[in-house]
């Protein structure tokens, strides 16, 4: 009898959990599914408000609680306050996400009026007909020549306007003062000098540089930016530059020079290790300048340019354009604030809060910081991925960091390049 | 009216009102014929017909991507990368639900015991799988750091290791550290589920193979695990099904990295969907995700049900 309940008890707790588990495989394919993020202010649709108009705006940088998302709040708030009738509900969307919530919207025919888009995607949004050809606007607006040229390319498309750039930022070379006065240094003008100081100063369990070289487009940028400065684009890999680039890297790390656990950092961890002083030098954007000020206020650091290579000492351009859905009814003022928002007044107190660099040349610095005014300098000498590449610059991108991590775990230069490169023609061809 | 006219007449009755209420419990399970049909089997179906399109962005919004056969399935077949995503997919979930299922249960057999605060404990250990996978795998990744990580700080700390240990930066390591990060994430569930299990075997079982002088070993392997083999069954496939969908905990742990070692399906069908906006391809990926664990659960349906009819 006990046997009996104790075999129709198993039989029950079975089926409970057979169902339970065609729940759960149910929720794993439904798991990609449409959620998306709760707006930070509230709601998700743009409705037309009894006061007035109210047009969406759809970003990543963050909401009225992160310090990134803040001065964009503040910025919108300023517009709001002097354009009476006009109403901007901002909706913050984590990046991982961004992109897979304004397709599927714009798929439900709901995308939102303006959307903040990394200038590495405008073109396949653009492409796509995702977002509206501005190029009548522009030409009306008349202020397309104050943008740096190499900012302005990653608005193009099939040779109309797609976007107005938004904010720009750079990478440069953080380095600690103490660390380096204490070892009789001074920051790397070149990347020969760079991989000598950098091994130098690297005692103590320290190391001289760090970087991030995690999988993925993020992790890309330390062997962009050498390859550069050899005189070779991304998609030129299999070159001189390339293999001088990897062997560069390859040579950091031998000398201890810059630890082999930057694959694994993201730009964050990177900005912890310079922080905490376990690295003397940083290779990062200038999105880190008030963190590190706020964070570690006792470091003494600055800034330099990026050391020269054997043609130059280009940074790869990290830009933001904001764009108008092809679907938005409010196209007039959402051009209205993506204007505004270029005033070069209301951008020199909005990027310093930001810590992002304008996109245009008129744009007053009053802030007198000379770590502002280094990383302007470098934006001077940018490059952003134009032409065939643009739209599958993700890919190619992912593809370079993969020919870093392969170098680094022991694969031949000639042969990593030669693979990386077939991938990327074939990426590029389509 | 006799006893059997009385029976039938009644029986008559129940068919009659059967056969009325009939119409009416269909009528009441369309809510949830709607929701699940809305819910499941749409985007499924859906999913699946997005592998034989080639869908880049212009085509998910407008709806309208040109129909390519097999073309997406024959090039992403022929794909080292999508084969070595495939591959390291079911080593991940062999790898975790292997262990999870032996350190459940461990942990559920440790806390039939009784011993003070086990309630406690035991909803401590739960938390694991509670904490949201953003706060946990960002924990493991500072855990794991090669310079600063709590684990190297010990490991120096007891002379075991020297200089730094990149165990998210070496393809091994990197993979034994997401299995061992899932583990503790699904573990404790299946530490619950086995818990209810031991539970529901009767006492007088052990107490009788006491009498007997069976040893606390035989006890176990005699008693508690043929009891237990549908609940472990159960359980094994449940955190099946969680693990081969994962995707947050590598993703934020590795990034599928580093070369590639930990880029398990989900992860690369992301990459291609959401980084590289290939909609086609990336359904590919989705639809083995989706065929791989439908053809093990008709499996394991099938084998329940032969087994009660046993």
């Amino acid at each position: 009898m006990i046997e009996h309940n104790a075999r129709r008890r198993a039989v029950a707790f079975r089926s409970i959990w057979a169902t339970v588990g065609v729940v759960g495989l149910a929720a794993t394919l439904v798991g990609c599914g449409t959620e998306a993020p709760e707006s930070a202010e509230g709601g998700t649709e743009a409705p037309e408000s009894a006061e007035g108009t109210t047009i969406s705006f759809w970003q990543y940088y963050g909401d009225t609680t992160m310090p990134q998302g803040v001065p964009l709040y503040d910025f919108i708030k300023r517009y709001e306050d002097s354009h009476e009738g006009v109403n901007v509900d901002v909706r913050y969307i984590p990046y991982d996400d961004f992109y897979r919530t304004v397709i599927q919207s714009a798929a439900a025919g709901d995308a939102p009026d303006i959307t903040l888009v990394n200038s590495l995607d405008t073109t396949s949004l653009a492409q796509a007909g995702l977002i509206q050809d501005l190029s009548d606007r522009v030409d009306e607006w008349g202020e397309k020549d104050a943008y740096f040229p190499g900012i302005w390319e990653t608005t193009q498309y099939d040779g109309a306007t797609y976007g107005i750039p938004h904010l720009a930022d750079a990478y440069g070379i953080y380095y600690n003062k103490t660390l380096l006065d204490d070892a009789g240094l001074t920051p790397p003008k070149t990347w020969d000098e760079m991989e000598k100081t950098a091994a130098e100063l690297s005692v103590d369990g320290r190391h001289g540089l760090a970087a991030s070289g995690i999988e993925g487009v993020e992790g890309s940028t330390p062997l962009i930016i050498r390859t550069l400065a050899e005189g070779a684009e991304p998609t030129e890999l299999d070159s001189a530059a390339g293999a001088t680039a990897l062997d560069s890297f390859q040579g950091m790390v031998d000398s201890g020079a810059l630890s082999e656990g930057f694959l694994t950092w993201i730009e964050d961890d990177v900005a912890s290790q310079f922080g905490t002083g376990e690295a003397a030098m940083m290779l990062n954007s200038a999105t880190y300048i008030s963190i590190l000020r706020e964070q570690y206020p006792d470091l003494d650091w600055s800034v330099s340019l990026l050391p020269e290579g054997s043609e130059s000492r280009t940074t790869w351009l990290a830009a933001e354009n904001l764009t108008i859905s092809a679907s938005s009814e409010y196209g007039d003022e959402a051009w209205d604030l993506i204007t505004f928002m270029q005033d070069p007044d209301e951008l020199a107190v909005y990027l310093p809060a930001r810590n992002k660099l304008p996109a245009r040349n008129d744009v007053p610095d009053e802030t007198g910081d000379p770590v502002r005014a280094t990383f302007s300098e470098q934006l001077e000498d940018s490059w952003a991925p134009t032409g065939d590449m643009a739209p599958v610059a993700n890919e190619v991108f992912t593809l370079v960091q993969s020919a870093l991590q392969q170098k680094l775990s022991g694969g031949d230069t000639d042969k990593v390049l030669k693979d990386v490169q077939a991938k990327i023609d074939e990426a590029i061809s389509g | 009216m006799s006893t059997r006219a009385e029976n039938r007449a009644a029986a008559a009755h129940h068919k009659v009102a059967a056969a009325r209420r009939f119409p009416n419990e269909a009528l009441l399970l369309v809510p949830a014929v709607i929701f699940v049909v809305a819910t499941v089997v749409y985007p499924l179906l859906y999913n699946i017909s997005q592998s034989f399109f080639d869908i880049g962005i212009a085509e998910i919004v407008s709806g309208a991507g040109k129909w390519v056969g097999f073309e997406n399935y024959a090039d992403q077949l022929q794909r080292p990368e999508f084969w070595a995503a495939l591959g390291i997919s079911v080593s991940y979930t062999a790898a975790t639900v292997v262990l999870s299922v032996i350190v459940a249960l461990l942990l559920a057999q440790l806390f039939q015991l009784n011993i003070p605060g086990r309630d406690y404990m035991r909803a401590l250990i739960l938390l694991a799988w509670i904490i949201p996978t953003v706060i946990s795998a960002n924990v493991w990744r500072w855990l794991l750091d090669g310079s600063y990580g709590l684990l190297n700080g010990m490991l120096r700390m007891f002379g075991i290791i020297d200089g730094d240990v990149f165990w998210l930066g070496e393809p091994v390591t990197a993979f034994i550290a997401v299995v061992a990060a899932s583990v503790w994430t699904f573990a404790p569930l299946g530490m619950i589920l086995l818990t209810a299990g031991l539970q529901s075997i009767p006492h007088s079982l052990y107490e009788a193979a006491m009498v007997d002088g069976a040893s606390r070993w035989q006890r176990f392997l005699n008693i508690t695990v043929p009891a237990l083999k549908p609940v472990l069954y159960t359980t094994a496939f449940l955190l099946f099904i969680y693990t081969f969908k994962t995707f947050d905990t590598i993703f934020l742990m590795t990034g599928g990295g580093p070369g590639g070692a930990t880029k398990i399906l989900p992860v690369y069908a992301y990459e291609q969907a959401f980084i590289f906006f290939k909609f086609g391809k990336a359904a590919v990926a989705t639809t083995i995700l989706l065929v791989i664990p439908t053809v093990l659960s008709i499996l394991y349906f099938h084998s329940i049900k032969k087994e009660e009819r046993s």
